[in-house]
C-alpha cells in the first residue's frame, strides 16, 4: 500500500514539473528576439556594431518640407514625430534599416517613408567607422502614444540575436506638440534644418 | 525497494563505461552533424591572405592583378576624407572569375571600410577618369589577356592609416588579396 502511495505521488509530481516546463518554455521569438542595449534621450548609446545618440524629437501636427522651387506640406492623422541624432559605425560599415517607435501600450510603429528622400534619412544613410553623421527619422504616431514612448533602432527589423539599441524618450509629451514645422535641406554639416513656424 | 537485487561487478562497470562513454560519444555526435557546415564555414571564411606590395603583381582567381593607384582627395567639410583605389586585373582564365567580387579597405586597427555604391560628386571632379571605371563585380565577359580596370571609392576619417585593400573573388576563397 505504501509502495502504491509513493508511485502515484511520485507520477503526480512528475507530471507537475512536466506541466511546468512545458509553460514556462520560451517560444522561437523570445529565444532569438533581439539583444536590447539601452539608454536615454540626449546619451550616446554604444553597442557592439554600432553608436547612436538621440539629440532631440520634434512633434508637430504638419510637416512641409522646401527644397529647391518645390514646397509640400504633409498632415497626418495622428502627429509627427520628428528625431535628430548622430551614428557612427564602430567596425565595419554598415546601415541601421530598422527604426521603431514603441508606444507605451506596446504598439510598435514602423518609420514613415514619406521623408524618404530628405538626406540624412536613417535607413538611406552609410554609416562609416570613425565618422559620425547626422540622421533624421520620421513617425506617425497616434497623439496618445507620444509620451513614455521608447525608440527602438536595429540593422535590420528581422534578423534573429541582433543588437537593437532602445532609448528611452523620457520628458517627450503632448505638450510639445507644435503646430507646424518646416523641414528644408541645408548644405551645412547637417543636410537638414527643422524650424517651428 | 528491497526486491531489486544488487548489481554485480559487470554491471557495475559497463554503467561507469557507459557514462564514460557518452563524454566522448555526445561531442562526436555534433561534430558529424555540424560536419557539412563547418566546412561550408571554413570554405567561405576568407582566411589565407596573398599580401601585394605597391605595384607589384599577383596572380588571384585566374587574373594577374596589380593595384594602380590609392589616392587620398583633400578632406572635406566634415573631416571625411575620400580615398580613390584603382586597380587592373589581366585575364589568363576566365571561368574562374566569373563569381562575384568584393573589395574594402581596412586600417591598421582593423576597422572595414566598404566602397560607396556611387562615386561622390567629389570623386568625379577630381578624378573623372576614375569614377567612370567598373566597380569590382562579376565579369561575365571576361576574355583571356583581356585588362580589367576597375575602381573603387570610400569615405573614412582622418585617423584612418595604414590602409590596405583586400580584394575578394567569391569562387577563389579561402584566398583573398591584400594590396598594401
Amino acid at each position: 500500500m505504501n509502495n502504491v502511495l509513493k508511485a502515484i505521488v511520485a507520477v503526480a509530481a512528475s507530471a507537475a514539473v512536466l506541466y511546468g516546463l512545458q509553460r514556462t518554455t520560451p517560444s522561437y521569438g523570445e529565444i532569438t528576439s533581439p539583444i536590447a542595449v539601452t539608454g536615454k534621450l540626449g546619451k550616446r548609446i554604444a553597442a557592439n556594431a554600432f553608436v547612436i545618440g538621440v539629440v532631440k524629437v520634434h512633434l508637430a501636427r504638419t510637416v512641409t518640407t522646401k527644397s529647391v522651387g518645390r514646397t509640400q506640406t504633409f498632415t497626418s492623422s495622428g502627429v509627427w514625430a520628428l528625431v535628430e541624432g548622430a551614428a557612427e559605425a564602430r567596425s565595419e560599415s554598415l546601415s541601421l534599416m530598422s527604426a521603431q517607435w514603441l508606444g507605451r501600450d506596446g504598439v510598435r510603429y514602423a518609420l514613415s517613408q514619406r521623408f524618404s528622400t530628405v538626406p540624412g534619412f536613417l535607413p538611406s544613410q552609410r554609416l562609416e567607422p570613425g565618422l559620425p553623421q547626422p540622421v533624421l527619422m520620421a513617425f506617425e504616431i497616434p497623439e496618445d502614444q507620444v509620451s513614455e514612448g521608447t525608440l527602438l533602432i536595429a540593422r535590420t527589423a528581422w534578423t534573429p540575436l541582433e543588437e537593437e539599441v532602445r532609448i528611452e524618450l523620457t520628458g517627450v509629451g503632448p505638450d510639445d506638440i507644435r503646430p507646424a514645422l518646416v523641414l528644408a535641406r541645408s548644405e551645412g554639416a547637417v543636410p537638414w534644418t527643422l524650424k517651428s513656424e | 525497494m528491497t526486491a531489486a537485487a544488487a548489481p554485480t561487478g559487470g554491471e557495475r562497470r559497463r554503467y561507469w563505461f557507459s557514462l564514460a562513454a557518452l563524454a566522448i560519444v555526445l561531442p562526436a555526435a555534433i561534430v558529424v552533424n555540424s560536419w557539412d557546415s563547418l566546412s561550408e564555414w571554413r570554405r567561405l571564411n576568407s582566411r589565407t591572405p596573398l599580401t601585394v606590395e605597391r605595384g607589384a603583381t599577383q596572380r588571384y582567381a585566374g587574373a594577374q592583378w596589380q593595384l594602380t593607384s590609392l589616392t587620398r582627395l583633400p578632406e572635406g567639410p566634415t573631416g571625411a576624407i575620400p580615398i580613390v583605389a584603382e586597380f587592373e586585373a589581366v585575364v589568363d582564365d576566365p571561368d574562374l572569375l566569373k563569381s562575384p567580387c568584393a573589395v574594402v579597405l581596412v586600417d591598421d586597427r582593423g576597422r572595414r571600410w566598404q566602397p560607396a555604391f556611387l562615386p561622390s560628386r567629389v570623386v568625379r571632379q577630381a578624378r573623372r577618369e576614375a569614377a567612370d571605371k567598373p566597380r569590382c563585380g562579376a565579369f561575365p565577359n571576361a576574355e583571356k589577356g583581356k585588362t580589367i580596370m576597375m575602381a573603387a571609392t570610400f569615405t573614412v576619417p582622418g585617423s584612418a592609416t595604414g590602409l590596405t585593400l583586400s580584394v575578394t573573388v567569391a569562387g577563389a576563397r579561402p584566398e583573398y588579396l591584400v594590396f598594401r
